[in-house]
């Protein structure tokens, strides 16, 4: 892989991307696979373990999950590599009650996989992703959803080190739903691209997460909802937190096509620096072609709030533990979405490990 | 118990307060009356160890050790409560997280054992009721929509919860009607009238001290304490204003 084909960081909408981190990592000699158990969410329903992309089926129960090729394309720079290899979620007029659970273990080098899931009108599923280990893992997933279907997704990266790369291509039809959420809280440089098209009238789309980043790692999000059709709803929030010599980046974009009257848009972009030595880069745009929608847009990086650490330290709470207190709070908006308790609550614990460790 | 000696600080290089003294022992209650700009903010920020405000000359002890040379949380571990004249608002935090969390601090920097979650909800509760808070507000994020009164409320049942050795409170009376002031009132009494405790009430108004009878009054004016007195000072203030007395 020494000769990778990727993005010039020249392009805008690649500029805070960490490619060299994604070429090291893809460079890393293959290792020994992390631990399952301890990436595991403690969830009854189906389960998918892929070792370096590779499907281990003895330690997955698939349920409604296919595994196989799919000849979906994608246009994205990042969507070349690999084989059409990847798993699909292909559901009926039905709702899968249980948590879909997909851990990728990783332990080096590269890995190409990708996603697909076409929900029917009416279905409903949920999906939890998670990324451990080391090495590029890198995902393209498209998801359809067609009448009043509805996903939920959750996407923690938690790899040790190594890169993430992952571009999601979202059809979301007339009242539909579809909210993702994403942490970033491991070791990895990531990217979180993702496309989010409202293409059906009352639909609602929904991207945010958190970011958190230290030492010299870098990860970033660049997210554009596509508004094509009238009274849609998106929300956008975004947490990052970088501490050291880190960078979090958060590029957020709103498309309100000319016809898409009534759209409701909104953007949340925050960051907060636990040391100045590090970077918070926010870019939230809106582009509106129809002249009665709603769009707002907030932006702000700072730092924690001085009165607060000294009222809750005058309390008693020892300094590091304030300012964990407060980035936990900081943080927790974005994680809020999060339907399944099981799911929030191990997001909100990963979190807190890293504030543990970064403070 | 609290021993100010010769105390100077300033902020940003500009000296607030200059050649402060002061003794406060077990059982009593001070008050620190003065003009705006005396320096009775800065004083309980000093004493509260607040980052910013830097002191230049003197010394403060309390309960034996050299309270300047502790960091705030190791101050309250001590058993000092820094009432707020503004009670900070924290989003996402809420008020039972953040107690229990700080009584926790406290008691293990004590060597004493952590309360359970149910032990401290009772204690908790116990401590609204006593200031007729609704219990349900400990729920919410701290001080985040309270009215004015509320926060002032609420920080008497942090006191309640905490249970310091000495109280420093800051115009805890600002912004209370007069049903709330008789409220927190009998809560410093019943918290903090004990022959172990001491209590500081900065304030620059009489009517607190209604509820709350000073032992000693103090009038505090350009950062030092200029007069001295019984609980008659403060009504002479009252009557005569701060120009005349201080003068």
């Amino acid at each position: 892989m020494s000769t990778l084909e990727l993005p010039s960081p020249k392009l805008e909408r690649w500029r805070w991307a960490d490619l060299p981190a994604l070429q090291r990592a893809a460079e890393s000699p293959r290792g020994t696979a992390p631990d399952l158990d301890a990436a595991l969410l403690p969830l009854d329903g189906p389960r998918l373990v892929f070792v370096d992309g590779a499907y281990d089926a003895e330690r997955s129960a698939p349920g409604p999950v296919t595994v196989g090729r799919r000849a979906w394309t994608s246009e994205h720079p990042l969507a070349r590599f690999g084989q059409l290899e990847g798993w699909a979620l292909d559901l009926g007029q039905e709702a899968v009650t249980d948590p879909i659970q997909i851990v990728h273990l990783g332990s080096g080098g590269d890995n190409h996989l990708r996603g697909f899931i076409a929900l029917a009108a009416d279905a409903a599923a949920s999906v939890v992703e998670t990324f451990v280990g080391s090495g590029w893992a890198n995902r393209q997933t498209r998801i359809e959803l067609a009448r009043g279907a509805r996903l939920m997704r959750s996407v923690r990266l938690i790899q040790a080190d190594g890169f993430v790369s992952i571009r999601d291509e979202v059809d979301v039809g007339e009242a539909a739903s579809y909210a993702a959420t994403f942490l970033g809280a491991g070791g990895m440089g990531s990217r979180i691209d993702g496309e989010l098209v409202v293409s059906g009238t009352d639909a609602y789309a929904e991207m945010g997460g958190a970011l958190l980043t230290r030492g010299d790692q870098r990860q970033e999000c660049a997210v554009t909802v596509r508004h094509a059709a009238e009274r849609g709803t998106s929300h956008q929030t975004w947490r990052a937190v970088a501490a050291d010599q880190s960078a979090a980046s958060l590029a957020a974009r709103v498309d309100v096509a000319r016809g898409a009257q009534k759209t409701d848009g909104e953007q949340s972009l925050r960051g907060i620096l636990l040391q100045r030595t590090a970077t918070v880069n926010l870019k939230p745009e809106l582009e509106i072609f129809a002249d009665d929608v709603k769009c707002a847009h907030g932006a702000t990086v700072g730092e924690l709030d001085n009165r607060a650490l000294f009222y809750l330290q005058s309390r008693g709470v020892p300094r590091p533990r304030a300012k964990a207190l407060l980035t936990r709070a900081f943080v927790a908006d974005s994680l809020d979405r999060i339907g399944q308790e099981v799911v929030r609550e191990a997001f909100v614990a990963d979190a807190d490990r890293w504030l543990e460790a970064a403070l | 118990m609290l021993r100010i000696e010769n105390l100077h600080a300033e902020i940003d290089g500009k000296p607030i307060l200059k050649g402060l003294t002061l003794t406060v022992s077990a059982g009593e209650v001070h008050a620190i009356m003065g003009p705006n700009g005396a320096g009775k903010s800065t004083l309980g920020y000093v004493l509260g160890g607040r980052p910013g405000y830097e002191v230049t000359e003197g010394s403060v002890t309390f309960a034996g050790e050299d309270l300047l040379e502790m960091e705030a949380d190791a101050r309250a571990a001590a058993g000092l409560f820094l009432g707020f004249q503004y009670p900070v608002e924290i989003p996402g935090v809420s008020n039972v997280q953040f107690l229990r969390e700080a009584l926790n601090a406290q008691r293990k920097a004590r060597d004493e054992k952590p309360l359970s979650g149910g032990e401290f909800l009772k204690l908790a509760r116990a401590q609204a009721d006593a200031l007729s808070m609704d219990a349900e507000m400990l729920k919410r994020p701290v001080n985040v929509g309270f009215s004015g009164g509320e926060k002032k409320r609420n920080e008497m049942v942090q006191m309640g919860i905490l249970d310091p050795k000495l109280a420093i409170l800051d115009e805890t009376d600002s912004g209370l009607d007069i049903d709330a002031l008789r409220i927190v009132g009998d809560g410093i009494n019943r918290i903090m009238r004990a022959p172990d405790k001491a209590v500081i009430l900065i304030t620059h108004y009489q009517r607190l001290l209604d509820y709350v009878k000073p032992d000693v009054v103090h009038v505090l004016a350009d950062g030092r304490i200029v007069r001295t007195g019984g609980a008659e000072l403060a009504l002479e203030l009252e009557r005569e204003g701060y120009a005349q007395v201080a003068a």
